[in-house]
Order: C-alpha cells, then sequence, then structure tokens
C-alpha cells in the first residue's frame, strides 16, 4: 500500500468539514507510504467541489459529474472508485465514517479483496504496513489493526479526529473516466426530505442531544435546535425520544443509533443507559444537564450541571450568542 | 418467496469485556450472549413480509458463530423464523469483514434465497461492512438503511433512509437489503412460539462445506483500555441563570467558546 485515495461524500457540491480533514490526512499518509494523495468526487456539483479540494495538498482529483452516479443507488460510484483505484495500485481508500462511508467501504472490501478498518481515529506505519487505531466493543478498548495480504486497505475515519490544514500546491483536476457501461438496478425513484439537515449529525463538532426528560417534540426546537445553532453544531436524540415519535430515528444516538464523537457533547434530559453511552462516549467534552445528580451519565461526563433544563438551556444560549457578538 | 435473514450472535453489551492476550479474541466464556440487537429488527422486518405476502413465504436465519452460541438462536425462532443455518468452523474464529462476507455468500448460494435482509451493525464487530460486501459477492442489488420495505410484482421498492429523510429505491429480486431501526420494533416471542422454536431445524455447515477461503484481511496488533475521564464536576444549579453560567464558564475554561 503505497498510494492514498479520498472518496468524497457531499450533496450537489455541498460537503462538510471531514472531507478536509481526510484531504489532510491522505497527504500525511502519502508522504510517510511515499505514494501520491488523491481524491475521487463524482455526483451532481462535482466539478465545483473539486475547485474548493484544489487548496488542499493533494496531488490529483478525480471528478466525474455522471447523472447515473445519483440515478443509481451506489454502484455506479463503487465501480468509478474501483476503475480508479486499480489504475492508481495499491492503496489506502479513506471515507468518513458515515452511512455513506460505510456503504461505499462496504463494497469496495469485496471488488479489491481489501481489508476493512472501520470508525478510524488514527494511523501508524509499522514495517511498511498501515495500521489504523479504532476504538471497538462500545468503546471499551481501542485497537490497533494491520492490513495484511491484500493491496488495498478500506478505512471509514471518525470525523472530528483529523486535523484540517489547506495548503499545498494545487491538486490537478481530472476527468474520471466512465467504467465500461453496465445496466445499473437499483433506481433512486425519489428524494424526500424530513429533517432540517444543514449538518450531519456524526460530523458535527457540537451536538446538543434531548432524552425523556425534555416531555415532548416541542423543546427539541425551541430549546435544543437554537442552542446548536449558536455552537454551530447539530441536535441529537436519546432512543426515548426517538420512540416517542419526538424526533426522527435518524437522530437518534446510540448502540442501535448513530455513534458521534463531536468536540462537545450536551446531554439534556438523558439518564444515560449504556445504549446511549457507547454512541457517544468518545465526544471530547461532554456536559449533562440532569434534575438527577445520580443519574448514570454523571459516571462519565466532565461537567454535570444538575437542574431543570427548561430554565437553564434557553439562559446558556443567550450567554453564547452574546459572547459570539463580543468576540466579533 | 425465501427470505433469508443474517443474525449475529454477540456478547451481552453490559458485560465486562476483555481480550485474550493470547489469541487477541475477545473472552467469550462467563459472558451472556444475546442476538445482536439490530439483527431483531432485521428478523422483524422479514417477519412482516412474511405476513403481508402469506403464501409459501419462508424465513431462514444464518449466522456464522460458534458451535456453543446456537442455542442463542432460539429466541429468534421463537420469534416466528422457520428454521435456522448455522455456520461454524475453528477455521472462520477471528473472521473479519472480508471472511465473513466472504463466508456468509458461500452459505447463502448453497441454502438459496429470493430476499436477503440484513442488520445494520453487529455490536461487536461494529463495521457496518458485512452487507455491502455480502450483496458484492452474491452478484445481487444490496440496498443498505431501509427503514420499509415492500415486494411489488417487479420486485422491491424500499424506503431508504438518508441524513434529512429517505429515498425511494426500486430493484429486482433476488435482492439484499439492510434495515435501521425504523422498520419496527422486534416483536416478542409468544408462549406458542417458544414451544414450538423447540421442534424448529437447525442445521449446521462447515467451511468446507461451503467452500471458503478464510484468510483475514486485518490483523489485531494490539489493544487498549480507552483513555480515563476525570471524575466530573458536578454543579447544583440554583436557577436558571446560574445553571447556564456555570457551563458557559466550563467551555469557556475549555476554549469550546
Ligand atoms: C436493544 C436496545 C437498544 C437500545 N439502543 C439505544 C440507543 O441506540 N440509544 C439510546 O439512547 N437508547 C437506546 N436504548 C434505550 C436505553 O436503554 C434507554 O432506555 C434510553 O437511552 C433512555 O433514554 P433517556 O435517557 O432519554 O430517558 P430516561 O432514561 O427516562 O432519562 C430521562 C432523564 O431526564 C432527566 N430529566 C427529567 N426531566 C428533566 C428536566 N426538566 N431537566 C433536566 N433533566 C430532566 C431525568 O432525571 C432522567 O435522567 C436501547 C435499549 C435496548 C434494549
Ligand atoms: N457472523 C455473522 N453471522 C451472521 N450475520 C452477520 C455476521 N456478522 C455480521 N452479520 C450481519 O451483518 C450485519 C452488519 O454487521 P457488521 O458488518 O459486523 O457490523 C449484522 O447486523 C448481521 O446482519
Amino acid at each position: 500500500m503505497q498510494h492514498v485515495i479520498e472518496v468524497v461524500e457531499h450533496r450537489g457540491g455541498q460537503t462538510r468539514k471531514v472531507t478536509f480533514e481526510l484531504a489532510t490526512q491522505a497527504r500525511e499518509l502519502a508522504e510517510k507510504l511515499g505514494g501520491t494523495a488523491h481524491a475521487v468526487v463524482l455526483g451532481n456539483g462535482a466539478a465545483q467541489l473539486a475547485e474548493s479540494l484544489k487548496t488542499y495538498p493533494l496531488d490529483v482529483v478525480h471528478v466525474s459529474e455522471d447523472p447515473d452516479v445519483d440515478r443509481f443507488l451506489i454502484d455506479p460510484t463503487i465501480d468509478y472508485v474501483e476503475s480508479i483505484a486499480r489504475a492508481t495500485g495499491p492503496s489506502v481508500i479513506l471515507l468518513p465514517n458515515t452511512m455513506y462511508g460505510r456503504d461505499v467501504a462496504s463494497r469496495l472490501v469485496a471488488r479489491l479483496d481489501a481489508g476493512m478498518a472501520a470508525d478510524v481515529t488514527g494511523f501508524e506505519i509499522e514495517g511498511g504496513r498501515v495500521a489504523c487505531i479504532a476504538p471497538k466493543l462500545g468503546g471499551a478498548t481501542i485497537t490497533t489493526c494491520a492490513f495484511v495480504d491484500t493491496d488495498y486497505g478500506v478505512v471509514t475515519a471518525r470525523p472530528n479526529a483529523f486535523a484540517a490544514q489547506s495548503g499545498g500546491n494545487g491538486a490537478r483536476v481530472e476527468q474520471a473516466a466512465k467504467p465500461q457501461s453496465k445496466q445499473y438496478v437499483m433506481h433512486v425513484e425519489s428524494e424526500v426530505e424530513e429533517a432540517s439537515g444543514e449538518l450531519g449529525l456524526e460530523e458535527a463538532p457540537v451536538v446538543v442531544s434531548g432524552g425523556r426528560g425534555l416531555g415532548g417534540p416541542q423543546p427539541f426546537t425551541t430549546l435544543l435546535k437554537p442552542l446548536a445553532d449558536a455552537l454551530g453544531g447539530a441536535v441529537g436524540a436519546s432512543r426515548a425520544a426517538a420512540d416517542a415519535g419526538w424526533v426522527p430515528y435518524s437522530l437518534q444516538i446510540g448502540q442501535t443509533g448513530k455513534t458521534v464523537s463531536p468536540n462537545l457533547y450536551i446531554a439534556v434530559g438523558i439518564s444515560g443507559a449504556i445504549q446511549h453511552k457507547v454512541g457517544m462516549r468518545s465526544a471530547g467534552t461532554i456536559v449533562a444537564v440532569n434534575k438527577d445528580a445520580s443519574a448514570p451519565i454523571a459516571e462519565f461526563s466532565d461537567l454535570v450541571v444538575v437542574g431543570d433544563a427548561f430554565s437553564i438551556i434557553p439562559e446558556l444560549t443567550k450567554l453564547i450568542e452574546a459572547a459570539k457578538g463580543y468576540i466579533k | 418467496m425465501k427470505i433469508v435473514v443474517t443474525v449475529k450472535v454477540v456478547p451481552d453489551l453490559n458485560a465486562p469485556k476483555s481480550i485474550d492476550p493470547a489469541t487477541k479474541r475477545l473472552v467469550r466464556t462467563g459472558i451472556e450472549s444475546q442476538l445482536n440487537p439490530y439483527d431483531e429488527y432485521a428478523l422483524e422486518a422479514a417477519l412482516q413480509l412474511k405476513e403481508r405476502l402469506g403464501g409459501d413465504t419462508t424465513v431462514t436465519l444464518l449466522s456464522m458463530i460458534p458451535e456453543s452460541s446456537k442455542e442463542t438462536l432460539r429466541k429468534a425462532l421463537a420469534m416466528g423464523a422457520d428454521d435456522a443455518t448455522v455456520l461454524s468452523d475453528g477455521a472462520l474464529a477471528g473472521a473479519d469483514v472480508a471472511v465473513t462476507a466472504r463466508a456468509l455468500a458461500a452459505a447463502l448460494k448453497k441454502i438459496g434465497f429470493d430476499l436477503v435482509i440484513c442488520g445494520g451493525l453487529s455490536d461487536d464487530g461494529s463495521t457496518g461492512g458485512v452487507p455491502g460486501a455480502l450483496a458484492e459477492h452474491l452478484g445481487v442489488p444490496g440496498l443498505t438503511n431501509a427503514r420499509h420495505i415492500e415486494i411489488e410484482s417487479t420486485g422491491l421498492k424500499a424506503q431508504r433512509e438518508t441524513d434529512t429523510g429517505y429515498q425511494v429505491v426500486t430493484c429486482p429480486l433476488p435482492a439484499l437489503v439492510s434495515v435501521t431501526m425504523a422498520v419496527g420494533e422486534p416483536r416478542y416471542a409468544s408462549l406458542k412460539g417458544i414451544m414450538g422454536a423447540k421442534r424448529k431445524s437447525v442445521s449446521t455447515l462447515s467451511a468446507a462445506d461451503v467452500g471458503v477461503d478464510a484468510k483475514p484481511k486485518t490483523e489485531l496488533l494490539r489493544f487498549a483500555p480507552p483513555p480515563v475521564r476525570v471524575k466530573a464536576r458536578i454543579v447544583e444549579a440554583a436557577d436558571g441563570p446560574s445553571g447556564a453560567q456555570a457551563i458557559f464558564d466550563f467551555l469557556r475554561e475549555r476554549k469550546l467558546v
């Protein structure tokens, strides 16, 4: 494994911070391995996004706006990435650890006869081999795994785990050739928007999460959303809140929901059951707002404020908004 | 229609876990095992389809687990699956995504299927990599993260969860889908189901039976406990503003605002 290829997740050219984190990491790894750093951007809006990637230290950005990429589920994407990977040679393929990233990675495992490492938070090169650091067993252990007997290692990397640093000489943007045309059969018939998802939960640097303690759907929009907005973050939820129908399941964090590792996690009216904990325990800083000082969440938080969420959260939002004004 | 649900047996989430330094595998002795929670949702989706389709629709469980974990599958049989096939072989212990997907694909080709339903994530492996790799090896459409599945005359139609809502995706059968928990809460086993499960067939296949290459593509080098968090600072908030101030000061201290 010598080269590094980042596969970029985006929607219509809009992407997230993790894309730039991985572009930066691609260069660092490629340097250590003595290879080249690539990005692949596919589908509607790819060309425009490729331009903004040029300010990152990549060698080549492979681009195609082929409409098949959005018309059909995943298969055209995999064909493009496979052919770019084969033309590039033995490589580490980097994706974000999101639904999209895991999907693409899992296909590549079979296509390229590759190894896969998920939810990776760090890399080491040992004896010329690439090893990946990742928490396992719900964060109970931190593992280091190396790729063996394969030319390709597919990695889904945890958002917020790596720094993004622009710079470099300007990558070469290359048109990716359309892979030999196949009959694609998974048709995307329509897209339905339910939640305003400007920021993906899994990649948000700040997550403000609510639980049963909020008592209903309204506080998620009137209490948590303004705080999340003020902090530049996203709203999440416990399963109790999702089960009650207060928020869509796509906001659920935990064992049967999403795994997040923001710099800051604020748990509001969440008791901190083990199934919730495994989805957020690796956040940088954890703040809990809970009426009950003995709630399990206190065992793995950095700060617990014992009190009523309804009176605390709006005041906190005001303080943060005011501070931002002051700094500007 | 033959539906196959892939289910894994995993250690109880609440049990303290350790890795054996010699084998670098999870110590399973003394730890209760359970069905992978996600896979109960996959089974629920299958049972819902069976109810809707009626006729000769069957639901088979496929699980690659050690022989000793077989009994855990009774719960899934009691929920309503018709039978189970277990792929069990010492050569498969320590399988990674690459090996698991290959092995399950080989077993699926042997037992046959019209629709494979997978969970989204296993509790112990947690790569979410098996369903996609499995679809590739089977050479069938692989539709992940479905929250609703319908069978139509032309094939399959699913609502597929995205970050902001869902997509409607169609594909022909045979196919593979993985589900999210929005498919519906897994049902409880009825008493009749529990009694009936005892008589249901659980057959075993070995690696040689399906002819699988069990060479993993990843190797665990080492493991360490996670960094410990210092004990939380606890602040009793006299009122809203003082509680808010305590959080604000803390965030300032940590340079988060
Ligand atoms: C197989 C399985 C999978 C699961 N997967 C998940 C998962 O992925 N994610 C998940 O979250 N859960 C999951 N659960 C559920 C989990 O066990 C808990 O039931 C759930 O997390 C509880 O949610 P909660 O903390 O919001 O509610 P509760 O446990 O009811 O806690 C509510 C908290 O709010 C506090 N409170 C009440 N009023 C206020 C107020 N005005 N101000 C401040 N605090 C207040 C209370 O003191 C309490 O601590 C799973 C369970 C199972 C069995
Ligand atoms: N050993 C296994 N036996 C049967 N199914 C499995 C096995 N491992 C993974 N799966 C299926 O693949 C899904 C995703 O698992 P994973 O890729 O390990 O996170 C699970 O929810 C199961 O449906």
